[in-house]
């Protein structure tokens, strides 16, 4: 079967059923023969490969997907770990072609100030929300106190001869 | 037959459920009370019909009636019983039965355990059910119908997803649904309250145990899911922060929220309207949940078959549900002032504030699992929000709950006093400091290690801190110890429940600390014989069987893991093929000493005798999992508190007034009037927030159905230059083609390959664009020369130079990721415009031709 049928019939099997993840099964996505020999450079390979989408299967990182670009993805990674790019310049080097559509994380910009402020608004809404509801809910059972013609037909009432002072709690 | 009768008991059921949503309601309304009494017995008949079409159904599934679509869809005779079983609910016709049939079950039980409820409350709260009831059968009947007939039938059906075939995910969506459709209780006897306009402590009674239920099936439900996620997928990991997991963890929130402010309405008589609103919210959450996986409107991998005619429709289930209760409660829910009184330092100040997070929290997850559609739509370009966003945003943000998480507790209703609160928490300081400290200095001193380490040591404050609580209702080592023994016994359920809950989160949250910074692999080609040495274990792959399934057949291997030369396990990791449906799938094979995991995954053949393995070790996973458990087993016997157990609350005839108070309200000192409803805008917002938001779906639906797919990733490469290529010819001997060569003509660059599809129907069009005066460029991507040249030889050949991208460098440097891709590039080399996908004659005619003739002038 082609690759590209493949992929089809999967996407057609996929769509029937329920909640399933990967195409087939355990997602064996970075091999072997990808990985660079130095460790270190590897690591950070690894951690870019997280940050960035694969583009063929939606919702997944390269590191997640062993689809045919995610693998190519993986192979340009390093070959700009190993041209000597920093973690950044490797990320802007697969946006500058893709878009920031790639970065599971996106960057902070106009278009996204509301992803990036909206949890902090959030909070501050339900926070003032709260506020305002403890004011009033405090505000609501505050009782005035009684006048001193109440305090009297207290007196009387509960039989004491002593008008007594402060206020109901 | 069997199918017929399940069909008729579906459409007398929706009738019934007509009859329960409207005659019940207004008998309450009227007072009548023979009216109100139609409940019970419509509620009970409506689960009996519900109960004989989804018997009917599994029924089906069971005797493999290949007369039936859905049977044909999901089900092969070959399937073990328990999968044809639990294959009713792997499709989405089945699962949206079992939905319809959790929530006809808890009206039954509102109408078994309800009998002593106020008549008019539970009148009005089957009435919603029963609303809810008509919403649900009218979309299986509508647009979701399992009983549909094929003739002719075929010999077997499809089979069922072999990933699918595993016990964690049979009952992952029965626990799933036990938690979303529970919440409907708390949501209908919160609509019945505002009717009704009265919030009281019979009300709160009544819906906390059922809103501890529902919690601890969601809790389950989705720990099965991401348990089923670990052992299954392979990938070491258990929580992806997929769209479909988000919806099912946003209700999970706010279902939290509300267990908690359902506590404070009971035994405090306060936060009632907030409370009323985290039921509305947490049941819409659900709802949602199920209208995102259904629409078509995300793009997941485990969304269900998308259909925008079934989106629409849940989603005007879901404007009439969420829109109707939203103005409702703007309308009603200043009216409900609550009596008890609290500081800001105090139990209910420490509940209110977990309110806050755990409302902040869900928002947040809506917002990043919405986000991507809002940009999209609104033409804004495409984003992906991901892990490391739900990662960053909600560790900010849930930290200091859990700080506040070992307090709260200890803090007393009313007025707490937080300097003997702290004074208490003295012991898990310590713990906290030196967990944080060792941990640090163990894993070795970094960055990501100290997140790690800070991680552990909330989750060992917590831990520390619910332990403190629980030692100091015993007394323990404060007494003797047969005191704190007998304290112990004594110590009610509920008290339990907390200890229970809270130590399963600490523990959650040290797996998550723990396996997402100390997490190890190994990934090698192995040949039998070869040993990975892995967190100090040694792991010899031993060799290779060969073993038959009942429905597959499998190569499984054994490695066996040794630490310093003593025997710690076997393992034996499979790859499967699948005989229906054909489909390979490795199993994992996991050994857990509870403190870690090693996990072991059989990859590919090298075809040269070895395999790719993959073995990871898993610090502190095992923790996870038992944390869910435990925090659900909290929630189990918290409900079997006598206080809490579900029964009859009986609504008090006298107000509870002191009774001195009482001779004061009797002389007429004292006026008990009722709190005059405060100006309600800010009741208004949820509602108006809601509008917003429905009305954005609906659009993004429309344009849905009109065809505009969200699955296209527009290409930055417009205006700017093509980059840099020069590839060889296909054939040897023709010219090779570069960058430099597209100056001075208009020209369009068409990648494909032999393997593709959808390259093949593209392929006469070319042809198309040739005869428009097109220079037509071929760029072969990522196949065999030899290949593609046949696949010339026999379609034809359109281009005026074929050139070859086998690595697919090139490719990537256009930004192709999926053939085939055109790119119309100017006489100065700048990409104009680019088709993903085939070219169509529409886009030939309406787009390619004007734009280069206007590029020619």
């Amino acid at each position: 079967m082609t690759r590209r049928s493949r992929t089809a019939a999967l996407l057609t099997a996929l769509s029937v059923f329920a909640a399933v993840m990967v195409v087939s099964g355990p997602a064996l996505a970075i091999r072997p023969d990808e990985m660079l020999a130095n460790p270190k450079l590897e690591a950070r390979a690894r951690q870019i490969d997280k940050e960035l989408r694969c583009l063929v299967c939606q919702n997944e990182s390269i590191d997640d997907s062993d689809a045919d670009l995610a693998h190519d993805l993986r192979l340009l990674v390093r070959r700009r770990l190993l041209a000597g790019d920093t973690d950044a310049q490797v990320k802007q080097y697969v946006v500058a072609r893709y878009g920031d559509y790639v970065l599971l994380k996106p960057p902070f910009d106009p278009e996204t100030w509301l992803l990036w402020l909206g949890p902090l608004a959030l909070f501050g809404a339900a926070a003032a929300a709260a506020t305002v509801y403890f004011r009033r809910n405090h505000a609501a059972s505050q009782v005035a106190p009684l006048s001193a013609e109440e305090h009297a037909r207290l007196a009387e009432l509960l039989g004491i001869s002593q008008p007594g002072k402060g206020d109901r709690e | 037959m069997i199918a017929e009768i399940g069909l008729f008991a579906l459409i007398l059921a929706l009738f019934v459920a007509g009859v329960q949503a409207c005659v019940p309601l207004l008998g309450a309304a009227q007072g009548d009370a023979a009216w109100m009494k139609v409940d019970r017995p419509a509620a009970v008949t409506q689960f009996g019909l519900v109960a004989i079409a989804f018997g009917a159904l599994i029924w089906l599934h069971i005797t493999s009636d290949f007369s039936v679509l859905n049977v044909v869809q999901n089900g092969h005779t070959d399937k073990p019983l328990l999968y044809k079983i639990t294959g009713v609910w792997g499709s989405h016709e089945g699962s949206m039965l079992l939905w319809t049939f959790i929530l006809v079950l808890y009206g039954l039980a509102v109408s078994i355990f309800g009998r002593d409820l106020p008549p008019a409350l539970r009148a009005r709260a089957l009435a919603v059910q029963g609303m809810i009831g008509v919403g649900f059968l009218l979309y299986i009947l509508l647009t979701s119908n399992p009983f549909l007939r094929v003739d002719p039938p075929p010999l077997n059906g499809n089979g069922l997803n072999p990933l699918l075939q595993d016990p964690g995910l049979a009952l992952h969506p029965p626990f799933l649904y036990l938690g979303y459709v529970g919440f409907s209780m708390a949501f209908s006897f919160a609509i019945a309250a505002l009717i009704e306009g009265r919030v009281d402590a019979a009300w709160a009674r009544w819906v906390r145990p059922w809103t501890l239920l529902a919690w601890c099936a969601l809790t389950l439900g989705v720990g099965l899911g991401a348990w089923w996620s670990y052992y299954t997928l392979g990938w070491g990991g258990y929580w992806a922060w997929d769209p479909v997991e988000n919806a099912s963890l946003m209700p999970w929130l706010a279902g939290t929220a509300l267990l908690h402010s359902s506590i404070v309405a009971e035994k405090r008589d306060t936060m009632k309207s907030w409370t009323i609103f985290l039921a509305i919210i947490t049941f819409s959450l659900s709802l949602l949940g199920t209208f995102l996986v259904r629409s078509g409107i995300l793009t997941s991998v485990h969304s269900f078959a998308t259909d925008p005619a079934r989106g629409m429709f849940i989603l005007t289930l879901l404007a009439a549900v969420t829109g109707g209760s939203l103005a409702l409660y703007a309308i009603r829910a200043p009216a409900l002032k609550g009596t008890g009184l609290f500081t800001a330092v105090s139990r209910e100040g420490s509940l209110l504030f977990n309110n806050v997070v755990l409302s902040t929290a869900a928002g947040t997850v809506l917002l990043g699992t919405l986000y991507p559609i809002f940009m999209d739509a609104l033409g804004l370009g495409k984003v992906s929000v991901g892990p490391p966003y739900f990662n960053l945003v909600l560790t900010p943000l849930m930290a200091p709950l859990v700080m506040l998480m070992a307090v709260g507790p200890l803090l007393s209703w009313k007025r707490g006093d937080l300097k003997s609160a702290l004074a208490r928490l003295k012991f898990a300081g310590i713990a906290t400091f030196i967990t944080i400290v060792l941990t640090w200095l163990v894993a070795g001193v970094s960055t990501r290690s100290l997140l790690a380490s800070l991680g552990l040591g909330l989750g060992a404050w917590l831990l520390a801190g619910t332990l403190a609580e629980w030692g100091g209702r015993v007394k323990l080592f404060r007494a003797p110890f047969a005191e704190s023994l007998r304290r112990a016994f004594h110590l009610p359920r509920s008290a339990y429940g907390l200890t229970l809950g809270h130590v399963g989160m600490a523990l959650v949250l040290i797996g998550i600390a723990g396996s997402q910074a100390w997490q190890s692999e190994y990934l090698k080609v192995m040949h039998p014989g070869d040993v990975a040495s892995l967190a100090g274990y040694q792991i010899k792959f031993e060799g290779l069987d060969a073993v038959r399934g009942p429905n597959y057949v499998a190569t499984r291997a054994d490695f066996v893991a040794t630490e310093n030369g003593h025997f710690v396990a076997t393992m034996q990791p499979e790859r499967r093929i699948y005989t229906a449906p054909p489909r390979p799938l490795s199993t994992v094979a996991i050994h857990t000493n509870f403190i870690s995991d090693l996990y072991t995954v059989l990859g590919d053949p090298d075809n040269k005798g070895g395999f790719i393995v993959h073995i990871f070790h898993n610090p502190l996973v095992p923790w996870l999992f038992v944390g869910v458990l435990l925090m659900a087993l909290g929630g189990v016997v918290a409900l079997t508190d006598r206080h809490h157990r579900v029964g009859a609350p009986v609504r008090r005839t006298v107000p509870r007034i002191p009774r001195p108070a009482l001779r004061l309200v009797a002389a007429g000192v004292v006026v008990t009037e009722e709190p005059k409803p405060s100006h309600g805008w800010s009741t208004m917002v949820p509602l108006i927030a809601f509008a917003v938001l429905a009305g954005f779906f609906i659009w993004r639906l429309h344009l849905a159905s009109k065809g505009d797919t969200p699955n296209l990733i527009p290409s930055v490469m417009i205006n700017r230059p093509a980059p840099q290529f020069d590839l060889p010819a296909l054939t040897a001997g023709q010219p090779d083609f570069k960058t430099a060569d597209l100056k001075g003509q208009v020209t369009l660059v068409n990648f494909f390959a032999s393997w593709c599809q959808p390259c093949r129907a593209e392929h006469p069009l070319l042809s198309e664009v040739r005869a428009a005066g097109i220079r037509l460029i071929g760029i072969d991507y990522k196949d065999k020369p030899a290949d593609a040249r046949g696949w010339l030889a026999d379609l034809g050949d359109p281009y005026r130079a074929v050139v070859t991208d086998e690595q697919g460098r090139t490719g990537i440097n256009f930004g192709v990721y999926g053939v085939p891709e055109s790119y119309l590039i100017d006489k100065n080399g700048v990409i104009r415009f680019k088709q993903t996908g085939p070219l169509t004659e529409k886009i030939i005619r309406e787009q390619i031709v004007p734009l280069v003739e206007k590029l020619n002038r």
